[in-house]
């Protein structure tokens, strides 16, 4: 079993873009709607079984 | 007119409760028995947890809602099943103790034609010495269990501001849990509230649980893609941990708690110990205590549930190895096989096997995360299961019933990470099937098109946003059937 913590240590670090990313209003808005999208499209198919 | 007995209120039955009405409240009678006199809205408790919501946010009396529904309503809890009547009820029925305080010690035979089952878990804190609110550890399972918490919290990060630093120890407390999710949400609030406070380098923050990796979450972890890369929940989860600094411990089985410890041991058969000042630790789940009798007056409890507790439906409960199981396992129509009157929907169907492959320490521990079906696959079950009843009361006997497989069905899953219009975040993850169906998906088992993560701001505003559609869909408020699950 790996040591938990290795892993983490050598996990991808984001960078400040990133970070400024998941916090940009406009980005974040546009985010919410793409995801928005594909959660209904998660119900649609969950909700359709044959 | 035919008789609809669902038991408990949480989202499967009350879910079930409302299209009932919607479906069938004209011509038929549907009953409601729950312990609780309050409707839930458990994703919420997170927030309430780490002070940020008031218990009376999550949760609103069931009582007005049925009034106003014509559904009847008993509060109380369901002791056993009857499916084919006794010597004297031809009927099949259930017993119930009553919880309402003005009919305490009363008890009462509820008839019914057809059954919903949606009774959710036992909280089983019995299950590890010490574990839960009467013991050494929190909880965020109920309203009031995460006001607990969040007072807990409270003191904590008043010590740190005075200057002595805390272990913060945050997971599941047994091998066999499951609601790794809510636990990783936990974390990551308590991490944001720390920041928050300004006290974020005095704590130790320590995620412990059963997963064998970061990022299984008890579904056996995800592949997404991600710019052009397949790339893993493990390696994404990772990636957090080391942003925010949380420490991890994997594949462990939290066998005890006493006063700042938690002897565990892991998947490897080592034991040890943590130390802690504060703790949640979520307890493990099993089936309510409801039992089942023939007309004889016989048990079949063992018939009708798994040793777990949980109902047996129409799935294959043979036991096959790891390397055997299969999408087809898991079951679809949440019929009762002996009694296909009888349906159980939600946490109160018996899962055929894990999701996460199972692994014993070489000390025998099992260390297994249990299947998640919480949230929107239980909405989705709770209403297929009224479908089906519509049908068969509608058409007759030979309808075919409505499916709704957890290896056919998707999830979307919203995690938390820490609160605020501006400065929140979640992680926010859609995964197609829950079941991973390896025939269908070769390579990892799901949809690469459906199954996605990511984490943002945007992520706080859809997990808030369910917050108060879901209540006001509970609340069965104008066009709430509009609402999916």
């Amino acid at each position: 079993m790996e040591n938990p913590q290795d892993a983490i240590a050598h996990a991808p670090l984001p960078t400040a873009k990133t970070l400024r990313f998941r916090r940009n209003i406009p980005v974040q808005i546009w985010r919410f709607v793409a995801i928005n999208i594909k959660m209904l499209n998660m119900i649609r198919k969950g909700h359709n079984q044959k | 007119m035919a008789r609809v007995l669902i038991l408990g209120a949480g989202i499967a039955g009350h879910t079930a409760a409302l299209h009932a009405k919607r479906l069938l409240g004209k011509k038929n009678e549907i009953i409601v028995v729950a312990p609780n006199s309050n409707y839930n809205w458990i994703p919420s408790n997170i927030w309430v947890g780490v002070g940020k919501m008031y218990k009376e946010q999550v949760i609103f009396p069931l009582a007005p809602i049925y009034k106003r529904k014509k559904i009847e309503f008993h509060q109380g809890l369901a002791k056993s099943i009857y499916p084919e009547g006794d010597s004297k009820t031809a009927s099949p029925f259930v017993e119930i103790a009553y919880t309402d305080p003005n009919r305490s010690n009363e008890f009462a035979r509820i008839k019914y034609d057809y059954l919903v089952n949606a009774t959710g878990p036992k909280l089983n804190f019995a299950a590890t010495q010490g574990l839960g609110p009467e013991g050494h550890t929190v909880s965020v399972c109920t309203a009031g269990h995460a006001v607990e918490a969040a007072a807990s919290l409270k003191d904590a990060i008043s010590l740190m501001k005075l200057g002595k630093n805390q272990t913060l120890a945050i997971g599941v407390g047994h091998g066999t849990c499951t609601c790794e999710g809510a636990a990783f949400e936990y974390t990551f609030n308590v991490d944001h509230e720390l920041r928050m406070a300004g006290v974020r380098d005095m704590a130790d923050l320590v995620y412990i649980t059963n997963e064998y990796e970061l990022g299984d979450f008890g579904v056996g972890g995800m592949v997404f893609t991600q710019r052009g890369f397949q790339t893993t929940s493990k390696l994404w989860t990772e990636s957090l941990f080391r942003e925010r600094g949380v420490r991890a411990i994997l594949g462990a089985h939290v066998e005890k708690v006493e006063t700042g410890k938690i002897f565990y041991e892991q998947v490897d058969g080592n034991k040890n110990v943590l130390e802690f000042d504060f703790a949640m630790l979520l307890p493990p789940f099993r089936g309510v205590d409801l039992a089942a009798f023939n007309k004889s007056g016989e048990d079949i409890s063992s018939q009708i549930f798994a040793p777990s507790g949980f109902m047996k439906v129409d799935a294959d409960y043979s036991g096959k190895p790891y390397e055997d199981w299969k999408a087809e396992d898991w079951p679809s129509t949440y019929r009762n096989p002996t009694y296909p009157n009888m349906f159980a929907v939600g946490i109160a169907f018996a899962p055929p096997h894990q999701i996460s492959k199972p692994r014993k320490s070489p000390n025998g521990t099992v260390i297994a995360p249990s299947p998640p079906r919480t949230g929107m696959p239980s909405g989705i079950m709770g209403k297929l299961s009224i479908l089906t009843i519509a049908d068969l009361i509608n058409k007759g006997s030979d309808a075919k019933a409505h499916s709704a497989s957890m290896a056919k069905m998707g999830a979307a899953c919203v995690a938390s990470s820490g609160s605020g219009l501006t400065k929140g975040s979640a992680a926010a993850m859609t995964m197609f099937p829950i079941v991973p169906d390896f025939q269908k998906y070769p390579n990892t088992g799901r949809s690469l098109k459906d199954t996605y993560g990511e984490i943002g701001l945007s992520g706080h505003w859809i997990k808030l946003l369910l917050h108060y559609l879901f209540i006001y869909k509970a609340k069965a408020r104008p066009g709430w059937a509009f609402i999916p699950e």
